[in-house]
């Protein structure tokens, strides 16, 4: 630019803005002269752009990468050309590894479950059981073969760290029902996903929208065990904390930020009770215990029912997003690099019972309706072995499944190649699973934005479709 | 500028406010249009927001090929008519499509959600009406001196700006606010921290005029304010001491860069200089040093560009270093030009006059620079490396005077000597060389540090067993010193072409890698093999099995020291320097198959007196040292006796200080990049993209020659004064943390997405005023918090709330909440148990149940910091602090200039629950309970004036004592036993740490 033309625009130019910055912008005209309104609390909820199908969601994320050709998507060809070279057969992608071994079958049979005939293998029978009720999708990809990137993929819809996760988009877009309690709890079995808790983050989101950590245990949310010995004295001292901010608040006058961080200790306050009494399962039958597996002898079976029943509990109590991290079994999460045998049958035995459990109560209790249940991990798994017994990462074809509100159960949705390795009919992305996921929970995926950076963000970045071939 | 210029800008400026004055003095703004419609202010905004997704700067998804965002384009004739036709809303097919009732025809479509407002397509349609004029955006045009509001003559112009405003709006002013809110203001507003009792007891004394003049001095002198602003830029470089991804590893030495800021803010560095410092510190001519220390200053601001995220093991890594680029662009642009060029990676930005070649201009100059591990050479550190320089000198002297003596009768070249000429050999070459040290040259490569800074690394003397040997030949040596001095020596870059690459080196706890598409994190499962320690005295080939990685960019790295890959996680993939840590190198080939023969070089024939002299002077050549080392072989030349040098030597290394390192920025050759289709670098458009400014704002796009990389071009090019961003975003920001927003309040985005600016002569006259103060950001904030704007009460004069809810005329100063870092400081400063030390490596953080997952630290750090301030608490990305996130401190992932400010149950939590906040109150009790305070009553009032700085009304003091009295009863304690009871006074003092006004500032 030349000295001429930066002092034309000046003349011309930059008196205007000095005009218009005195005389009231459009900008401006918009603010002043608006009735200044309670802004809401960000948790309250919010309106919705269609007729919601789904209340709540509950994502058991199967950390790590559950092997596709080995649970949903049976590869018979895999058993015929065992030990031959992949090479051969097909162009093969860089892996995590980079230890290509060979074609390597199933070491589990499928079978056919219910009146659809979906065949599902010998890791889930319990789940197989549920067959009618699932939406399998075997044409999922993800764009990353690093567990972290997938996971910050699949959770906030970029492959980076620091952006908002589904949880907190959904707490965003809907609000919750439950101003007692957390609106987007993840239930942590014991293994935070690589990438760690920013997988549950709200990224730019304020940090109203984050995860709350639930663990094990009575007391299961951070600080919201009392500091004091009994309910009277923190009562006491909450009357005189109260008093002397309205005090304030009689001295500076409105201010709004001050009023509901008082109202915040209001709902402290509850919160403290409605914790425990969430995890205080005392109340529930000895039948319903054993239907999520609470009585199994395998100790993490016994956690993750725990988790499912908690699942439930807190869609009864108006939660809107609910994530279940996976049990911290021997064989570390679905990521068998080697020994993918043992590694996924000790997995599967811990989810297998409590999530068809999980499904049969909420039949049972009539929130299946409007409760959607989503079981995925963030790849799959090579057809070919990465060493002897083991599998790689696979990003270009896995298999997840949806049941519950809105969801046609026993459908299966979108197909791989013959050997499992590339999603290749109805291709989904991770875009397309958070639209869908928005559009039951009544949010059109590309109106949900939030500026940031100077632009308009969504969940589902510049992609996402409606998987219409999956919904009732 | 030229003054005259200016003065004739501000000239047109008068002419035009007076325009305003006569337009001014009615209350009904929400209806009424403007008197002149600009295009930046009323215009660009619709169209920005609503239409130039498909009608904008970006070509690629532009529809039905109009664009809006040129008058051309707008007015271009077409099938159909022309979208806006000048002084003819009529004709104009724009407000024709916007205004349809039929949805087909309706713009924008449908499907966007977007409904433009009757007001909007008034706008539109009066603009079209008085001759649609574009302009530039008001952020690229540079900001001239604009008039001053007349008002009140005693005002300073800050005020006369903000009152014209508010006048005009028929607004009334706020009082002054009371002295102890001042304080406590300016005290958390400067230093993050609040005001000593002391202090304010002593302002509430002082009546002197000058008195809260002489209060923000103290604070802007006060070491805690560099800590407080370092922290707020901390938030813009997305700051963190582990690179998250998988495993967490450590960013080595990101601390050294938080205590650079601390310092660059105390010192009031001109901001022009710290903005070069951090694009190119390592490049600049003079460089600053530390006062008392010595190193070099300005090359740690390139740490910066190391502060991302990490990805562990990558399948590709140029997605990886595409990634990371993108990062640092993004971070760059809108930290010093408040600009998302980030959004230019994919395609043509879609607001701003930012197209992708500008992105991989960009990208080119952060793809030439290369991380470089750098080590802070103290005074003392330096001064042992220049007596050993000495001792090398005097030695050679010595030596020099020695072999003369014995040469006489030798002939001039001995026949012994005689080289033979071989034949040139291996014509048909399968090999290709990379790099050739046997010459004595260091072959185009790039040496980095203090290893390679000493003369005379060519024929040095050869000791085995204390004796002198021979002279050192054939390879370059990072002993041009001694062992253990830190250094490098990195190839140019190249492609690989081989499915091997062999260097012959010798050395001892050093490394050779090769660094592919400048990924650093190099370890297994993929990339374990590119790093290999050098292990042996006698040259030997290191291969490296690269042919997975066929056509990528790479360079060569040798480092004087190793990368710790040990399983200790915090402390893996750190440069480790052994005190006996050196390398030697022969050369370095890619080739295919098995290591080549490379041809013997012969050296020339030279008389051995004229070696001698060379060799003396430091100036020996492959033919020198050669001759020489014939000599001494044959007898000819006496070996002298080294071993008091030896000692000497030993004995200053000896008393060498231990090397801090961090992960600095330099730079190697020029690499540009073409533009990448989608932002996929497998699908590049057209040819490389010369590295250069944004041509927004330098359309000549000159491209950058005075450096490499580009990197101190491109510090020149923002902060030469005819930049129009660069004082604008600084004062933005200033005046944001001083007001809680900012003039802009999109403090990172001057952009047409960006908020337009609420006073924007304001924002010109504080940019001016900053370049005038030679950039000094405590000179310009000194001036921000003297005025009268910054000193008002918080209490909202009657009607303003209603003409102007979010107070952005400031017609009072806004209630705010404090950061997360200023809560827990402030916790810790009322307790007592603050530690105000300054600098060092970060206090492990605290560690609850609730964080887990890889890369966890294995100790936990003290619940209380060890009392330090929380900006040295230390930021893990996958193991942030619980209690920061609760209150919005960024995720450091990108810039953030504005925090959010969220409100929510889990802070309320922190405050009642957290373990933290119930020790600090019981820390605050226990002091509490040894002074002598004569009743309930005075120490109420002492501890009101600690936390609040201020002293309780009649109605808090009763109902104070009322609480303390029930739980005294509670507690069954006797009246003797009140004061002295720390369980009581602790619950007392957690009362007040729970007030909102403990947290907000009012």
């Amino acid at each position: 630019m030349t000295r001429r033309q930066m002092l034309t625009m000046c003349r011309n130019g930059f008196g205007g803005v000095a005009l218009m910055g005195l005389m009231g912008s459009s900008a401006f005209g918009r603010v002043l002269g608006q009735v200044a309104k309670p802004r809401p609390h960000p948790l309250h909820p919010k309106p919705t752009d269609l007729v919601p199908t789904a209340r709540s969601i509950i994502f058991l994320y199967m950390d790590g990468g559950v092997s596709q050709v080995d649970s949903f998507d049976p590869k018979p060809r895999l058993a015929r050309e065992h030990g031959e070279s992949p090479y051969d057969k097909f162009a093969v992608d860089a892996t995590q590894f980079n230890s290509i071994g060979k074609i390597l079958k199933s070491p589990w049979d499928f079978k056919r479950y219910g009146e659809c005939g979906m065949e599902v293998s010998d890791l889930f029978p319990h789940v197989g059981q549920c067959a009618d009720d699932l939406a399998v999708i075997r044409s999922m990809v993800a764009d990353f073969p690093e567990h972290t990137n997938a996971n910050y993929f699949l959770h906030t819809g970029i492959g980076i760290q620091g952006r908002p996760s589904m949880g907190a988009w959904i707490n965003y877009g809907l609000g919750s029902e439950n101003q007692d309690l957390p609106g987007y709890v993840v239930l942590d079995g014991g293994l935070i996903p690589p990438g760690g808790l920013d997988n549950f983050n709200s990224g730019f989101l304020p940090a109203s929208y984050q995860g709350s950590i639930f663990r094990a245990g009575d007391l299961p949310l951070a600080n919201i065990d009392p500091l004091e010995p009994t309910s009277e004295i923190q009562r006491r001292k909450l009357n005189l904390m109260s008093r002397t901010d309205k005090h304030l608040l009689g001295r500076i006058g409105h201010a709004e930020q001050v009023e509901s961080a008082i109202t915040n200790y209001e709902l402290a306050y509850r919160m403290q009770a409605s914790v425990p009494e969430l995890v205080d399962l005392s109340g529930e039958t000895e039948a319903t215990k054993k239907l999520y597996g609470m009585d199994s002898d395998d100790p993490n079976t016994q956690i993750y029912a725990r988790q499912c029943l908690l699942a439930r509990r807190l869609v009864e109590r108006g939660v809107r997003f609910i994530e279940l991290t996976c049990p911290r079994v021997a064989a570390d999460r679905w990521d068998q690099h080697a020994n993918l045998k043992d590694g996924h049958e000790r997995n599967a035995h811990a989810v297998d019972q409590p999530i068809a459990g999980l499904l049969r109560d909420l039949k049972a209790r009539g929130m299946f309706e409007d409760t959607l249940v989503i079981w995925a991990g963030e790849f799959g798994r090579t057809p070919f072995a990465q060493g002897t017994n083991g599998r790689d990462h696979n990003p270009s074809a896995f298999s997840i499944w949806l049941a519950g509100a809105g969801i046609r159960g026993g459908t299966v949705y979108g197909a791989t190649d013959e050997y499992g390795y590339r999603a290749v009919e109805n291709v989904t992305t991770i875009h397309d699973l958070h639209a869908t996921m928005l559009h039951l929970l009544g949010l059109e995926h590309e109106h949900l934005t939030y500026r940031f950076s100077g632009r308009d963000i969504r969940l589902t970045d510049v992609g996402g479709h409606i998987i219409e071939g999956v919904l009732a | 500028m030229h003054k005259r210029a200016a003065i004739r800008a501000v000239s047109a400026a008068i002419a035009i406010l007076a325009v305003v004055v006569q337009g001014c003095g009615r209350t009904d703004y929400a209806e009424e249009l403007p008197r002149e419609v600009d295009f930046n202010f009323h215009v660009r905004p619709i169209l920005s927001n609503s239409c130039y997704v498909c009608h904008g700067p970006d070509v690629s998804t532009r529809e039905a090929e109009l664009r809006l965002d040129t008058f051309e384009g707008a007015t271009a004739r077409r099938e159909g008519g022309r979208a806006v036709v000048p002084g003819n809303v009529r004709k104009s097919l724009l407000i024709k499509r916007v205004s349809s009732h039929d949805s087909e025809v309706r713009m924008p479509p449908a499907k966007t959600n977007k409904v433009l407002t009757e007001r909007e397509i008034a706008l539109l349609s009066k603009w079209i009406e008085q001759g649609a004029k574009y302009k530039t955006h008001w952020s690229f045009i540079p900001p001239v001196v604009p008039a001053i509001p007349k008002g009140r003559t005693d005002a300073q112009p800050i005020d006369r700006f903000v009152e014209a405003r508010l006048e005009s709006s028929g607004m009334k002013l706020a009082p002054a606010a009371t002295r102890s809110s001042l304080i406590r203001r300016a005290s958390y507003v400067l230093t993050g921290l609040p005001p000593a009792p002391e202090e304010v007891e002593a302002f509430l004394l002082d009546t002197a005029p000058d008195a809260y003049e002489k209060v923000v001095d103290q604070l802007l002198s006060s070491p805690r304010f560099g800590e407080r602003w370092a922290r707020h830029w901390m938030d813009l470089v997305r700051y963190a001491e582990a690179k998250g991804h998988e495993f967490d590893f450590t960013i080595q030495g990101a601390w050294q860069y938080r205590d650079y800021l601390i310092r660059a803010f105390n010192a009031d560095v001109p901001y022009d200089q710290f903005v070069t410092e951090h694009l190119a510190g390592d490049l600049v001519l003079e460089p600053r040093y530390h006062p008392m220390q010595g190193f070099n200053e300005s090359a740690i601001g390139t740490a910066y560009f190391g502060l991302g995220e990490g990805k562990h093991s990558p399948v590709d890594t140029r997605i990886d270093e595409a990634d990371r680029i993108d990062n640092i662009i993004d971070v760059t642009t809108k930290t010093f030009q408040g600009l998302t060029v980030a959004c230019a990676r994919c395609h043509d930005h879609k607001f701003d006059p930012i197209p992708t070649t500008d992105y991989y201009s960009l990208y080119g100059i952060v793809e030439s620079a290369r991380f470089a591990s750098t080590p802070l050479l103290s005074t003392r550190y330096r001064m042992s490396l220049d007596s050993l320089q000495d001792l090398r000198r005097d030695l050679r002297t010595e030596v020099a005077m020695l072999w003369r003596g014995s040469m006489e009768g030798v002939p001039a070249v001995p026949a012994a000597i005689r080289w033979q000429e071989v034949s040139p050999a291996d014509t048909m070459r399968t090999w290709a060389m990379l790099g050739d040290f046997r010459s004595g040259t260091l072959d185009g490569w790039f040496p980095h540090g203090p290893a390679f800074e000493g003369r005379g690394a060519w024929g040095a003397p050869v000791v085995r067993s204390g004796d002198f040997d021979s002279l050192k030949a054939g390879v370059a040596s990072s002993r041009t010193l001694i062992v253990g001095v830190p250094g490098a020596l990195r190839s140019p870059t190249f492609t690989i072409a081989h499915d091997t690459i062999t260097v012959m080196a010798a050395g001892y706890k050093s490394v050779i890698r090769i660094v592919i598409d400048n990924f650093q994190l190099i370890r297994a499962p993929i990339h374990g093999g590119l790093d290999q320690e050098i292990s042996g005295s006698e040259l030997a080939p290191y291969r490296f099995d690269v042919g997975m990685w066929n056509g990528r960019k790479a360079y060569v790295e040798l480092l004087v020291g190793t990368y710790d890959r040990q399983q200790v996680l915090m402390d893996q993939h750190q440069l480790v320097l052994n005190d006996s840590s050196y390398f030697e190198v022969a050369y370095a080939v890619g080739h295919d198959g098995a290591t080549p023969e490379i041809p013997r070089l012969v050296p020339k024939n030279v008389p051995v007196a004229q070696a001698i002299s060379a060799w003396e002077n430091f100036r020996a050549t492959a033919d020198h040292v050669a001759a020489l080392n014939g000599a001494l072989r044959m007898g000819a030349l006496q070996r002298p006796d080294v071993r008091p040098a030896v000692r000497t030597a030993k004995r200053i290394k000896a008393q060498l200080p231990e090397l801090p390192f961090y992960i600095g920025m330099t730079d190697g050759n020029g690499v540009s990049s073409a533009v990448f289709g989608r932002g996929n670098y497998k699908t590049p458009v057209g040819d490389p993209v010369p590295r250069r400014f944004l041509t927004a704002l330098d359309p000549a796009g000159q491209p950058f020659t005075k450096s490499a990389s580009g990197r101190l071009d491109l510090a020149e090019a923002i902060t030469h004064p005819d930049n129009p961003l660069t004082a604008r975003v600084m004062v933005n920001r200033l005046w944001h943390h001083a007001f809680g927003r900012g003039v802009v309040s999109t403090v990172d985005n001057f952009g047409g997405q960006g908020a337009l600016p609420t006073h924007p002569e304001l924002l010109d006259y504080l940019a001016m005023r900053f370049t005038e103060l030679d950039w000094s950001v405590k000179s310009i904030l000194r001036e921000i918090l003297l005025s009268e704007a910054f000193q008002r009460s918080t209490n909202a004069p009657e009607g303003t709330l209603e003409a102007d809810p979010e107070n952005l005329l400031l017609s009072h100063y806004s209630v705010r909440r404090l950061e997360g870092e200023a809560i827990r400081d402030g916790v810790l400063a009322v307790s007592g148990r603050l530690d105000t030390s300054m600098y060092g490596p970060p206090v492990p953080i605290h560690l609850t149940e609730f964080m887990k997952g890889r890369g966890r630290p294995e100790v936990s750090g003290p619940l209380d910091g060890n009392g330090r301030r929380s900006l040295y608490i230390a930021v893990r990305r996958n193991f942030l602090s619980p209690m920061m996130l609760a209150f919005d401190t960024p995720i450091p992932f990108s810039t953030f200039g504005a925090r959010n400010s969220s409100n929510v149950p889990a802070q309320s939590l922190t405050m009642l629950n957290d373990p933290l906040v119930a020790e600090q109150a019981r820390v605050w009790a226990k002091a509490l309970v040894s002074l002598e305070h004569a009743d309930i009553e005075t120490r109420v009032s002492a501890i009101y004036l600690r936390a609040l700085s201020r002293t309780p009304t009649e109605d808090e003091l009763v109902q104070a004592v009322a609480f303390i009295n029930e739980e005294a009863e509670r507690m069954e304690l006797i009246a003797g036993e009140v004061m002295g009871s720390e369980e009581l006074w602790a619950a007392y003092c957690h009362v007040v740490l729970n007030l909102k006004e403990f947290i907000y500032l009012v």
